[in-house]
């Protein structure tokens, strides 16, 4: 029971995130979710009693809850935007269908097949597809580029999930490997956002839009 | 000193080279020290992969992670190829940009030097990897360490470019992570024991994957190792990136990552080889590739850049490049992504020139290229001839077999659908190119560039027309 609610409750986190338009609180809606992300991998290692998700864990917690929140939150800070305006959906609006969201993705992690060791986790798959369309759903409606950064990583973490519960996550060496490309793709967006805000003094990327065939 | 030895040095060589060329502040020595570098890896990798090559040998094994096969073999000899010579190329280039005072800061030369060799790296380990998982993380930190070759110059355009090329990769990729994921969990359902993301073991055991899942992973990873190869409709990223980073640079992201995220695939389709959903696998890549082609063909008519036209052909050859793979055809697929790579860095290398000779990319602006520089000129005809299919050029070999293969294999629409798409294609380029070379000289002032500004794009239209006498299908045969 406690791993379903710790697992929902970061597609929860994720639900959230899409209904505020405070970057602010987009990041630490975010942070929550790696934290709670964190906590499911640990509970994770506990009950298969594999030692490698302890450190996985813990570079979790290091990496996403703490080192990019902090670094997304820095870089909010400096370059001084408060709210996304959104594109053609209303946050509200955006909050509800990513509520929709969530129970289709329940339909479609019941259609795959599940291995029956892992009967408790199969909340997993519905909060990883969950976590992936929410972070779609989350660059599409948005216009800064801190939160396509943002909605990216919510992607990202939807398939961490999914790894971790359907297939007892991959090899550490693997995961690691994501982790460092993850983290160098975030740093080197957020060196470009600093470019674009120089450049173009604003961050909306929606008006990137000079470069047409 | 072993073979293995050679082997790796000839990787530790781009990693030395990056962290000389990116500690220096002259560009010139930094730019040494890259062409060196590069060369010297090229050599080596020859010496080590020649022999092997011509061997009996299916693959040489250099740990459970690094295996080349023959296939990956050729790809890493054709990889360095186009890298060193971009990278020589891109010395005179620069050299240039500095007379014409385009750029005033040495380090940001070196800082590409640097990034073009890490990027080389990343590249080469593509090939050899020997696990979905390690695949991956080389194709994402091919795009991490492109970026900074796109984004070279620090224009508004450039840094545009550089953001749609950073996100739309890095969401496309993400996909063919959840697609490693889908293929590892299909594995846990019987053929091995907690799952395997090794592709020996994955393609030894085929048949018993779990077939829905393995589907999906499939499905996943076409979606996000094709967005990396600009597969229509996911290439929108492609032109942008290919026009606004500066020509060898477009050069190297033309002729080997495209290439790179093309391997990616073959290998994923390699795995589904062997169970029930392997034809409708083949068939998903056959037909987006004849999907690329047309729509690519139909792109080049419109177009008003020079180096984005070179982009669309780009993705037109990616569009033959997969339909090679739907046929499962490892040796026309090299074959095509390597008379494509030769042209292709040749073309984007004399663009350069002539961007900078005219001090414009709009194809509307530039005319009269006969009288104002007749050997690029020249060099683009040729080029131009040669990259649509026109014979006495390598790129007719292949595009020949692959039309004669398709028939073969019962898919006649493909080949006529291929065909009209070549005739389009054609058209559209040879009409360009015309307006180019004809007309009147409307450029007031002109940098016009000696011979050796061209050494390299002549060099490799002489290797292309070579390529169409030497290649005979029996040599390509073993390549698996």
């Amino acid at each position: 029971m406690i791993f379903t609610l710790l697992i929902l409750s970061s597609a929860i986190m994720a639900v959230l995130m899409v209904g505020t338009g405070q970057v602010r609180s987009n990041i630490i809606f975010y942070s929550f979710q790696t934290l709670l992300i964190a906590l499911t991998t640990c509970v994770f290692a506990y009950v298969e009693n594999e030692h490698k998700h302890y450190i996985l864990a813990l570079v979790i917690f290091i990496v996403k809850t703490m080192g990019l929140s902090l670094f997304l939150l820095w870089l909010t800070k400096r370059i001084g935007t408060a709210r996304d305006t959104g594109t053609f959906l209303p946050h509200p609006l955006a909050m509800h269908l990513s509520v929709l969201l969530l129970i289709f993705a329940q339909i479609l992690s019941c259609q795959l097949p599940h291995l029956s060791k892992l009967e408790d986790f199969s909340a997993g798959g519905t909060a990883g597809i969950s976590l992936i369309l929410t972070g779609i759903l989350f660059m599409l409606t948005r216009r800064l580029a801190i939160s396509q950064v943002l909605g990216f990583l919510t992607m990202e973490n939807g398939i961490f999930l999914f790894a971790l519960t359907q297939a007892s996550g991959m090899p550490l060496f693997v995961e690691m490997g994501i982790f460092l490309d993850v983290f160098v793709a975030v740093m080197i967006s957020g060196l470009l956002i600093f470019r674009i805000k120089h450049s173009f003094e604003h961050i909306d990327v929606t008006l990137l839009t000079s470069l047409k065939d | 000193m072993s073979l293995e030895t050679i082997f790796w040095s000839a990787f530790l060589l781009p990693l030395l080279g990056a962290l000389c060329a990116g500690l220096f502040s002259r560009s010139s020595l930094s730019g040494i020290c890259a062409i060196v570098s590069s060369w010297m890896s090229l050599i080596l990798l020859t010496y080590v992969l020649l022999p092997f090559l011509q061997s009996d040998k299916t693959v040489l094994f250099f740990s459970s992670l690094i295996v080349c096969s023959k296939l990956s073999a050729a790809f890493l000899l054709l990889t360095v190829l186009v890298v060193a010579t971009a990278l020589t190329q891109s010395y005179l280039f620069f050299q240039n940009e500095f007379k014409d005072g385009k750029l005033h800061q040495q380090k940001h030369i070196c800082w590409f030097y640097s990034f073009s060799l890490l990027f080389l790296l990343a590249m080469m380990s593509v090939f050899v990897s020997e696990n979905l998982g390690t695949l991956w993380i080389s194709v994402e930190a091919t795009s991490l360490l492109s970026a900074g070759l796109v984004y070279f110059s620090r224009t508004n355009h450039a840094i545009e470019a550089t953001w749609k090329y950073l996100i739309i990769c890095s969401v496309g990729i993400a996909f063919a992570l959840l697609g490693t994921i889908f293929i590892f969990a299909s594995s846990q359902y019987g053929a091995v024991e907690g799952g395997s993301l090794s592709f020996a073991i994955l393609e030894a055991k085929s048949a018993l994957l779990q077939p829905l899942l393995l589907k999906l992973g499939f499905i996943f990873c076409l979606v996000g190792y094709g967005t990396k190869s600009g597969v229509f409709p996911l290439h929108s990223w492609l032109p942008d990136a290919h026009s606004e980073a500066p020509a060898p640079a477009s050069a190297m992201l033309s002729a080997s990552l495209l290439n790179c995220a093309l391997f990616a695939i073959f290998k994923v389709l390699k795995i589904t080889n062997l169970s029930s959903c392997g034809i409708s696998c083949d068939r998903a890549c056959l037909w987006a590739g004849v999907i690329t082609v047309l729509a690519a063909s139909f792109f080049l008519i419109k177009q008003h850049g020079l180096k984005r036209l070179w982009a669309y052909s780009s993705i037109e050859n990616v569009g033959l490049m997969m339909v090679a793979i739907g046929l499962g055809s490892a040796p026309i697929f090299f074959l095509q992504a390597l008379n494509h790579s030769i042209v292709k860095v040749s073309l984007f290398c004399t663009a350069g020139n002539i961007i900078q000779i005219c001090g414009t990319k709009e194809l509307s602006h530039i005319s009269g290229l006969l009288k104002i520089s007749p050997l690029n000129a020249a060099l683009l005809l040729l080029g131009g001839l040669a990259v649509t299919g026109t014979p006495p050029f390598g790129t007719f070999i292949s595009e020949w077999m692959l039309l004669s293969l398709s028939v073969e294999r019962h898919f006649a629409v493909v080949a006529v659908i291929i065909l009209v798409s070549l005739t389009i294609a054609f058209i559209a380029i040879i009409y360009h190119i015309g307006r180019m070379l004809i007309g009147n000289v409307r450029i007031e002032k002109t940098n016009i560039t000696s011979i050796k500004y061209s050494a390299i794009p002549l060099l490799l239209i002489i290797v292309s027309v070579a390529l169409c006498f030497v290649i005979r299908p029996e040599l390509l045969g073993e390549i698996k």
